[in-house]
């Protein structure tokens, strides 16, 4: 589903990613951890499309984005760090325009029901979204991953900022989705819900992969350890 | 695609207070001005139906009289209001309503509404034609400056890109939110000015076509507006700097530019001052015949060549009254001076007219402005057919109480009187104004320009926007 070759960006003499291989699989969620810089949007940002690549190339279901860009994004729903909705609009008009946009034509009642598979309670579904805190605002997101029947969910940072309950039931929904078959792919800083949810792990640093992980062969603190060092942070691991 | 966008645009337009409350001034405004201007309308059309009946039985009632002091008793040519005026009331209000024909003398129009009015006339009026193409376009700033900012700044942007949204539509579909509300008002008021102009069919021959042609233009000049504002809010960074640049655009077309156009076609091809033209006139009246000085070289020779041709010794032998004759012909020399000096008027308006239209290309105001006051009757071309068909009234009318005078007389024959009947027998003044067609002919150039605006303003934000 997500296959990158050779991927690389490089701004003037900085290189924000390099010669990036990587394969997300239908049913797998990859979450790809660094620091700040270390990668990860730009390797979000090359896969949606925003971006040009210096070199290499990524596909999305086996179609060059390059070169494919407006197709690929068929397959594909993007949640940021912070899914901003249309404030003055209902959690039910927000799906509703986003998924038509994708070239969705649902009635209202299949727009309840992705709601409702996102987790949103159904009193909200009228709601305008100016009320809604950043975990409702997220399951929106989902909802429209739902509602557009998306192959491929490429998450930047989502959790961040999510309180623990909010995070958790996010975790639960891509565990939803990873059982109809959607390839994840999840920037992350948190390496607690990278281990809940992931099925594999990647560790970035200065642009490049720096190791990957079958999530289930480790266990948090081995990630943890694995992480640290990888960010060289030996003293503190000492 | 595009449904879904103008739903969602129009939802979020009209759940903004700021917008709500925008259009409901608008609207206010535009009742008052449509109220205010056929009330105008009313009382000028009942003024100029009585003024011409009253002046007519003037006319007809002068009982046993001299034609010649008829001649100098004059009669007036009065200027319909016609219906669209309502709704442009163009340069009516500055150029007069009425010209008084006499003998001899070419006069202007006089007794127009600005010189009635107070200093407070500077404050200007509250009519359709300003809302028409001064709060519309603002409105469409107002509605329209963030359209694309607002994408940005709540986040959206990044959403919209990676749906997959096809640039042109979602751009279509914001035009047309954007488009709609201004459509929907300018529809409203062309329907109210029409149904008010229809009941008041004792005023002129009111005709849809011109309405509907007059509101083409109009949703022509917003379609520009709105790709120009539109193209700025995708452009800018911030919404504060996107409305401020919109704002800068508005300024420039609808207020700037106009100004400078006037000021710089006023200086590239000035009028004569009053002074001078009237100097000027005098100048050539004096250098040809004149109709009340029988021993002038010029009615001389005249003398000369009418007692040759009519092979006789003296003018009491002519069958008919030399003076009249010579009235006559004094008339149409000064006939020509008028038309000549006139016409230099109209070149000198024609030129400045040219160097609007080559200036029009800086704002789509001036191509629209042009054609909306062309389009209600109410444009100086207009005045100026009205008042070149007095002047050939006037003359006609003359050559009509001069022969009376040179069949009925002899020379040297003084106090003849025409009958008490005879003033009915001259045809009442009728002006036809040009019709739809004519005005679109001669306006071809500002349709042109306008045209151009609206090719350039569509390929500017399609091309522009064409990768969101």
């Amino acid at each position: 589903m997500i296959i990158t070759n050779n991927l690389t960006k490089k701004y003037g003499d900085f290189t924000a990613l390099d010669q990036l291989e990587l394969s997300v699989k239908e049913g797998e969620i990859y979450c790809l951890l660094g620091a700040n810089g270390a990668g990860k949007t730009t390797t979000i940002n090359l896969l949606l499309g925003f971006i040009e690549p210096t070199s290499g190339s990524a596909f999305i279901n086996q179609l060059n984005v390059q070169e494919n860009t407006l197709e690929t994004k068929r397959f594909l729903a993007y949640i940021p760090e912070n899914l901003m909705l249309y404030p003055s609009l209902s959690a039910l008009e927000n799906l509703d325009y986003f998924s038509g946009i994708g070239g969705e034509d649902l009635n209202k009642n299949q727009l309840k029901g992705f709601l409702e598979e996102a987790g949103l309670q159904s009193d909200a579904f009228h709601k305008r979204i100016a009320s809604f805190s950043k975990g409702m605002r997220q399951k929106v997101g989902i909802a429209i991953a739902l509602a557009k029947d998306a192959k491929v969910l490429l998450l930047d940072e989502p959790t961040s900022g999510l309180d623990p309950k909010a995070s958790n039931e996010f975790g639960h929904l891509l565990q939803k989705l990873r059982g109809k078959g959607v390839a994840t792919l999840m920037a992350t800083h948190d390496l607690f819900r990278a281990k809940e949810v992931a099925t594999h792990i990647g560790i970035m640093k200065d642009g490049q992969l720096k190791q990957e992980f079958v999530a289930a062969d480790i266990t948090l603190s081995q990630l943890e350890k694995a992480y640290l060092e990888t960010m060289e942070y030996k003293t503190i691991v000492a | 695609m595009i449904r879904k966008t103008i739903n969602k645009e129009l939802k979020e337009l009209f759940r903004d207070g700021r917008v709500r409350t925008s259009i409901f001034i608008v609207l206010l405004l535009l009742g008052v001005a449509v109220w205010i201007s056929s009330r105008q309308y009313q009382q000028t059309n009942a003024d100029y139906a009585a003024a011409k009946v009253s002046e007519r039985a003037v006319w007809e009632n002068q009982g046993e009289k001299n034609p010649h002091s008829a001649a100098h008793y004059g009669t007036y040519a009065f200027k319909p209001k016609y219906p669209l005026s309502l709704v442009d009331q163009g340069v009516d209000k500055y150029v007069g309503t009425s010209i008084f024909l006499e003998a001899h003398k070419r006069n202007e129009a006089e007794f127009s509404a600005a010189t009635d009015q107070t200093g407070l006339a500077r404050f200007g009026d509250l009519t359709p034609d300003f809302i028409l193409l001064f709060i519309i376009p603002l409105l469409i700033v107002l509605l329209g400056n963030n359209a694309f900012t607002k994408e940005r700044e709540l986040g959206t942007y990044t959403l919209l890109k990676s749906a997959g949204a096809k640039g042109w539509k979602i751009v279509l579909g914001k035009w047309t939110a954007l488009f709609l509300p201004v459509l929907i008002i300018t529809v409203l008021l062309l329907i109210l000015a029409g149904l008010v102009l229809s009941n008041l069919s004792d005023y002129g021959v009111f005709q849809w076509s011109s309405l509907t042609a007059m509101g083409v233009v109009f949703l022509v000049y917003y379609s520009v507006f709105t790709n120009l504002v539109l193209w700025v809010s995708y452009m800018a960074k911030r919404s504060g700097i996107s409305l401020v640049i919109s704002l800068s655009l508005w300024i420039i077309a609808c207020l700037a530019a106009p100004k400078a156009a006037s000021n710089i076609a006023e200086a590239r091809h000035p009028y004569p001052t009053r002074q001078e033209f009237a100097a000027n006139v005098l100048k050539d009246k004096d250098a040809g015949l004149d109709g009340h000085n029988p021993w002038s070289k010029e009615a001389k020779l005249l003398e000369e060549q009418v007692l040759t041709e009519y092979k006789v010794d003296s003018l009491q032998q002519l069958p008919f009254n030399f003076s009249a004759y010579l009235a006559q012909k004094g008339e149409e020399h000064e006939a020509e001076v008028y038309f000549k000096h006139y016409n230099y008027l109209k070149e000198q308006y024609d030129n400045q007219s040219g160097t609007y239209r080559s200036l029009a290309l800086l704002s789509p105001f001036l191509p629209t402005r042009f054609l909306s006051m062309a389009i209600a009757q109410t444009d100086y071309a207009t005045h100026w057919d009205f008042s070149d068909a007095a002047e050939k009234y006037r003359i006609a009318t003359q050559a009509f109480l001069n022969n009376n005078t040179a069949q009925n007389t002899r020379y040297g024959e003084r106090g003849y009187k025409a009958s008490a009947d005879f003033w009915q027998k001259l045809p009442q003044f009728e002006y036809e104004p040009p019709t739809l067609g004519q005005i679109l002919e001669n306006n071809r150039s500002n349709l042109n320009t306008l045209g151009l605006w609206t090719l350039f303003s569509f390929a500017l934000l399609f091309f522009t926007t064409k990768k969101i």
